[in-house]
């Protein structure tokens, strides 16, 4: 059992929806090797360090995976080729087994779902000393 | 320039980095000139293992568009 990593670059012009139809629909053709998909995900738009079918910007798309049969891979290979939205690709093998990629912005949520919290607690502290204070204008009365 | 100390060093030795992604390129583009060439090893002070890695990866970061395989900076 072997790692891979393809990457490849589509045009950078199309809509969200439509790139997403092509990552699934590249997801599916490469399961038909057999190959289990590790991570799929898009790496960003990016400036092409020289013009690649007349584009000057490319959006990256990165797919992680293994695969135990290599001799399917071609079809994939050839596939790739053929497909007239992906701009270039590259298959590369890993030495590692890649790490599950987590979306950064699910963590930035959890950071902020713990702020509420904290200013809930100094809320209750202020309670809190507001408490003595009334206490203590009550004695006075 | 960033190869003018006079001692030279293993970049990646120092800094402990034993894989060398193609997809790093704020890294690679360390080891490039102007004109995007693959600087000489006598220059960078690479050593010769880590040089054969930095290399492929160069040049694998240019097959897919990420670097550049000539950049014309000559004025």
């Amino acid at each position: 059992m072997r790692y891979y990593e393809t990457i490849y670059i589509v045009d950078p012009n199309l809509e969200n929806a439509i790139l997403e139809k092509t990552m699934t629909e590249i997801g599916q053709e490469l399961e038909k090797t057999k190959a289990k998909i590790i991570n799929h995900r898009d790496w960003g738009k990016k400036r092409l360090a020289y013009q690649v079918e007349n584009q000057k910007y490319g959006s990256f798309i990165l797919l992680q995976f293994e695969i135990k049969e290599l001799s399917k891979m071609k079809d994939f290979d050839s596939w790739l080729k053929l497909n007239s939205l992906v701009l270039r690709h590259m298959t590369v093998s890993l030495d590692q087994k890649p790490e599950k990629y987590v979306d950064k912005s699910i963590v930035s949520e959890d950071n902020d779902a713990d702020l509420p919290l904290d200013s809930n607690d100094k809320k209750v502290d202020d309670e809190k000393k507001i408490d003595p204070e009334t206490t203590e204008t009550n004695k006075e009365k | 320039m960033a190869f003018q100390n006079k001692r030279k060093f293993c970049y990646f030795k120092e800094n402990g980095i034993v894989d060398i992604d193609y997809k790093d390129v704020k890294l690679l583009r360390r080891f490039v000139n102007d004109q995007g060439k693959i600087m000489p090893r006598r220059i960078t002070g690479t050593s010769a293992k880590m040089h054969r890695k930095l290399v492929r990866a160069i040049k694998r970061s240019r097959s897919i568009a990420l670097m550049p395989y000539v950049e014309n900076n000559l004025d």
